[in-house]
């Protein structure tokens, strides 16, 4: 083989050959299963198999990257635009023409940090649904633990990210408004309940996406719903003001870990935010007060972090019950 | 070599020499249930009358086998008899219903046309990707890149997307990817059929080379003069059982007779 093994006269050649029945004869044998162990144990021994894999999955994911503008002239540039142009529709329609900047405070910001984070957990749920189809050729030719292929996904997810955050945070330099507080604590945390929770979905529905090819249009649409369900363009304030006395409601909003997720990212970024400021044309001054953050949000986002990996166990058994049937419905 | 030659301890004896048993299989059954509808509109409109739009039959039934170290296999049937399924089993890509396979080694399968090939990504780009996905760690594939590209004959184009290669091309490259990945199981599903005569050539004596070093290929082919001309044993598949397990001339024979019934 290669460098190692020169075809060489035939009593060589049969040494390999001993030295190689004699090695196998020592290997204990491996139950080749597709659908990997069932136990509870199952979950770490499939950890162990993708740690096992993770000079493939970087691979996969630069594989994603590179091919996704390969042929195009501006390249990377266009995964900016698209947050980009988002942030100017937002920031001149929903912000300056319906008003929804009045009480927000460095509006643009806000926005954009709330865009920031929605763009991973979209991106890591959207493209990790159709992940399993999408390399079904791979699939139907090759074992590997089939997880990496969600998770290639969500890492293409994560630099996407991470090159929006560069763009976040040198705008906030550049505006003066770089807060140096305990509160960027709040950052990372925001940043693993999203991570969590998207991997959790987009595991479990890149799976049931094999067998219903519906999930993934599904997602789209529930995607766009979702958006509003969180405050991303809307303020928390906002919300606070609207449910009045029924503030129940505020913990039913608070469920939904992304929500939370959010309010944790913009505490840690948003300066303004947990300040008093002073909005509008003079004359026509309207003082803002700090957000009122909810109260328990710490331990909040503590139970969201553990529920999401809860979940996250949950969703790879089932994807492990499902994937032994994988190469056949695709 | 047939299964009642195999001792308890998981060897066989062979000219002498034990050879170690690198695939087992038990009792091995696999069933395919064909659903006609896909979508959820036409799930909900065939609705109640679903079990009529399933039809089931056994792909594979109660198969039961041994293979030594260093042995070459030839899977033959009939179109559908359950040949690829029972490859793909063997290589933990299909789980069965019933029954398991236990292997030991490293196993690599030739992929049909480069299934791991992306056409957006340059040769080199592919030969890492296919690599990593057939096992080799990244410094092994540095070491093997040369060799790679010389048994492909394709340096010319390694820097060029996959997409403007032409297949043979393509199969050379997957080839010599896959002969690099050092398998002690070789599962190869109906590819060797590809490139140019010269090309060909060179494939045939690679796996003659494979052969020689003691690895173990398991071959699924329609080719009978190939099957007689590279397997030591033959199981012939009909109707997801297996109806013959012996020698390679008279499994050809057991062929012939199981298309007529």
């Amino acid at each position: 083989m290669g460098s190692t093994e020169i075809p060489g006269n035939g009593h060589e050649l049969a040494s390999v050959a001993q030295q190689r029945a004699e090695r196998l004869a020592e290997l204990p044998f491996e139950v080749s299963v597709s659908a990997g162990p069932k136990s509870v144990g199952g979950f770490f021994a499939s950890i162990r198999e993708i740690a096992k894999h993770r000079e493939l999955l970087d691979l996969l994911i630069r594989r994603e990257l590179k091919s996704r503008y390969k042929d195009s002239t501006l390249g990377f540039l266009w995964s900016l635009i698209k947050p980009l142009v988002q942030l100017l529709i937002y920031y001149v329609f929903i912000g300056t023409v319906l008003g929804a900047s009045r009480g927000v405070p460095d509006f643009a910001i806000f926005v954009f940090s709330g865009l920031t984070l929605w763009g991973l957990y979209a991106e890591t749920i959207s493209t990790g649904t159709a992940s399993i189809i999408s390399n079904g050729g791979l699939i139907k030719k090759v074992y590997l633990p089939r997880e990496i292929f969600p998770l290639a996904s969500t890492g293409s997810a994560i630099f996407n990210f991470l090159v929006q955050m560069v763009v976040l945070l040198l705008a906030i330099i550049v505006l003066g408004q770089f807060p140096v507080s305990w509160n960027l604590l709040y950052v990372p945390v925001a940043f693993v309940v999203v991570l969590i929770w998207g991997v959790t979905f987009a595991v479990v529905l890149s799976a049931l996406n094999v067998f219903l090819r519906d999930i993934q249009y599904l997602v789209e649409v529930a995607m766009l719903l979702l958006f509003w369900a969180s405050p991303i363009v809307y303020s928390w304030t906002l919300v606070v003001q609207s449910v009045k006395t029924h503030t129940w409601l505020l913990d039913v909003y608070l469920l939904n870990p992304i929500s939370l997720a959010m309010l944790a990212f913009q505490r840690g970024l948003w300066q303004a935010g947990s300040q008093t400021r002073v909005l509008g044309d003079p004359g026509n001054l309207t003082v803002v007060p700090p957000v009122q953050w909810p109260a328990n949000m710490d331990l909040l986002l503590v139970l969201a972090t553990i529920a999401g990996l809860v979940a996250l166990f949950f969703a790879q058994r089932i994807f492990s019950r499902l994937q032994g049937n994988f190469a056949q419905e695709i | 070599m047939t299964v009642s030659d195999v001792t308890a301890s998981g060897t066989a004896n062979r000219g002498g020499a034990q050879l170690p048993v690198v695939v087992r299989a038990e009792n091995v059954s696999k069933r395919f249930v064909i659903r006609k509808e896909k979508s959820l509109k036409e799930r909900i409109v065939n609705f109640g009358r679903s079990q009529k739009h399933k039809d089931d039959f056994w792909a594979l039934r109660d198969v039961n086998f041994e293979i030594t170290a260093g042995t070459t296999l030839g899977l033959v049937g009939a179109n559908g008899s359950g040949k690829s399924t029972l490859l793909k089993v063997l290589g933990g890509i299909i789980e069965p219903n019933d029954g398991f396979v236990e292997r030991r080694g490293r196993l690599a399968a030739l992929l049909e046309l480069g299934a791991g090939f992306h056409p957006d990504l340059t040769g080199r780009e592919n030969v890492y990707l296919n690599s990593s996905i057939l096992g080799l760690s990244r410094k092994q594939t540095d070491e093997y890149f040369q060799s790679i590209v010389d048994f492909s004959e394709i340096e010319a184009f390694i820097d060029t997307q996959v997409k403007f290669y032409s297949s043979g091309m393509y199969v050379r490259l997957a080839f010599a990817i896959a002969v690099h990945v050092d398998p002690d199981i070789l599962l190869v599903d109906e590819v060797l059929a590809v490139g140019d005569e010269p090309f060909q050539e060179k494939c045939m004596a690679k796996i003659k080379e494979f052969q020689q070093e003691g690895r173990t290929i398991i071959l699924v082919s329609h080719s009978a003069s190939q099957v007689e001309d590279l397997c030591d044993r033959v199981l012939v598949l009909s109707h997801g059982n297996v109806v013959f397990d012996g020698g390679a001339t008279d499994g050809i024979a057991a062929l012939r007779e199981s298309f007529d019934r």
